[in-house]
């Protein structure tokens, strides 16, 4: 696979040449993270598009000095996760409240179309689930730290923050996600979602 | 659920694989995506794709459904069909080819209508003389046969050689179209064969 120097370097020269290189080094990963913000194959693959249709955009207006010296990797993930934010910004319904930031990343998307059975086990985990419905501030440092595996300072690039900031969002993240795997915190989930 | 396991969880939830309707889309949403007509040649009628970046394979099947599953096989794109056959772009897209097969097909493109060459010939054109078998696996890896007229390359003891698009029958058909009969290839590829080709002879000094 040719490496995020020469791709950049690549598409400095040629944009159109080399787009598609572009979008199939990195389609998976940004894909894998939409999907795990997301929860849903249908979003994870619409923000996947918007994404790259963007990227595609940007590196169109720049010039060629400005494309070598982008590093592909924070910057494609970071118009991933800004797209994915504004697409999640509808009504959500909250079924339990554990503390204020659970409760809220808890809630669970009304408008979720079902799924192929074939397809499910990718997204109906117990895991799948729960790291889907953290606040997406969670989410996001847990799904680059620990499910894409960037390392805590290319992890705070994407987010814009400090390595600091990053270290603790994770740290809260997988502590909330400890919380809605115990079995009595389903129990309760379940309870909840049948008596709404 | 221990430490450990959540993060061996979490790390395995990142195998996941685009569906390929994400690229499809993507391509043809900035517009760098694949369309394909018929187009008539000596062979009869033939399927042709372009984008952007130029013309990007010719195929000969016997109807568009397989031409669009060939092309897909090859390329990983879904070309989709156009109402009809613009006026092609001079450019071609030879993303698909390593640069030793695009100097070679490049190397074909300059060869006249009514000429041809020998494999030799181009192997000793670009630069690598003793690269001859290779110049022949570039030439049958030509995405866009009869636009770079790899037909006009045969051997230098006067075979005709493999051809892209269908065959050495093909391959004299087109030449024939192009004026150069079956007859004559032997002779016409005697011209072109290059020094090292054939036996060494002693250098007289």
């Amino acid at each position: 696979m040719i490496d995020e120097q020469s791709l950049s370097a690549h598409l400095a020269v040629d944009l159109d040449r080399h787009f598609e290189q572009l979008v199939r080094t990195y389609q998976d990963r940004l894909y894998g993270f939409a999907l795990r913000l997301t929860g849903c194959r249908q979003d994870a693959e619409e923000s996947t598009q918007d994404a790259f249709v963007r990227a595609y955009r940007a590196l169109a207006g720049y010039d060629a000095e400005r494309r070598r010296a982008l590093r592909l990797r924070p910057w494609l993930y970071q118009i991933t996760l800004n797209v994915v934010r504004n697409r999640v910004r509808r009504p959500t319904h909250i079924t339990v409240s554990v503390d204020g930031a659970l409760g809220d990343g808890l809630a669970a998307r009304a408008d979720e179309q079902p799924e192929p059975v074939a397809l499910q086990a990718e997204t109906h985990s117990q895991l799948a689930i729960a790291l889907a419905r953290l606040p997406t501030r969670y989410g996001a440092a847990v799904v680059l730290r620990h499910v894409q595996g960037l390392s805590y300072a290319e992890a705070a690039a994407v987010l814009d923050q400090p390595v600091g900031t990053t270290k603790s969002d994770v740290h809260r993240g997988l502590r909330l996600l400890r919380v809605a795997l115990q079995p009595e915190f389903r129990q309760n989930q379940l309870l909840e979602v049948g008596n709404s | 659920m221990h430490n450990r396991q959540l993060l061996d969880e979490l790390r395995a939830l990142g195998n996941v694989h685009t569906p390929a309707r994400v690229l499809e889309a993507i391509l043809s949403e900035v517009e760098l995506s694949d369309r394909y007509a018929s187009l008539e040649t000596a062979l009869g009628p033939v399927f042709v794709a372009w984008n952007r970046q130029g013309v990007s394979a010719v195929m000969k099947t016997a109807t568009p459904e397989e031409f669009e599953n060939r092309f897909r096989e090859r390329f990983r794109r879904s070309p989709r069909r156009a109402p009809e056959l613009p006026r092609l772009p001079e450019l071609f897209d030879l993303r698909s080819v390593t640069e030793f097969e695009r100097a070679v097909l490049l190397k074909a493109l300059e060869i006249p209508r009514g000429e041809i060459r020998t494999y030799g010939w181009i192997a000793a054109e670009i630069g690598h003389p003793a690269a001859v078998r290779a110049v022949g696996s570039a030439l049958r890896k030509n995405p866009v046969p009869v636009l770079i007229p790899c037909h006009r390359v045969v051997r230098s003891d006067g075979h005709v050689g493999e051809y892209a698009l269908g065959g050495s029958d093909a391959k004299r058909r087109i030449l024939a179209a192009e004026g150069i009969q079956s007859a004559d290839i032997q002779r016409l590829a005697q011209r072109w064969r290059p020094p090292h080709d054939g036996p060494l002879r002693a250098k007289v000094v």
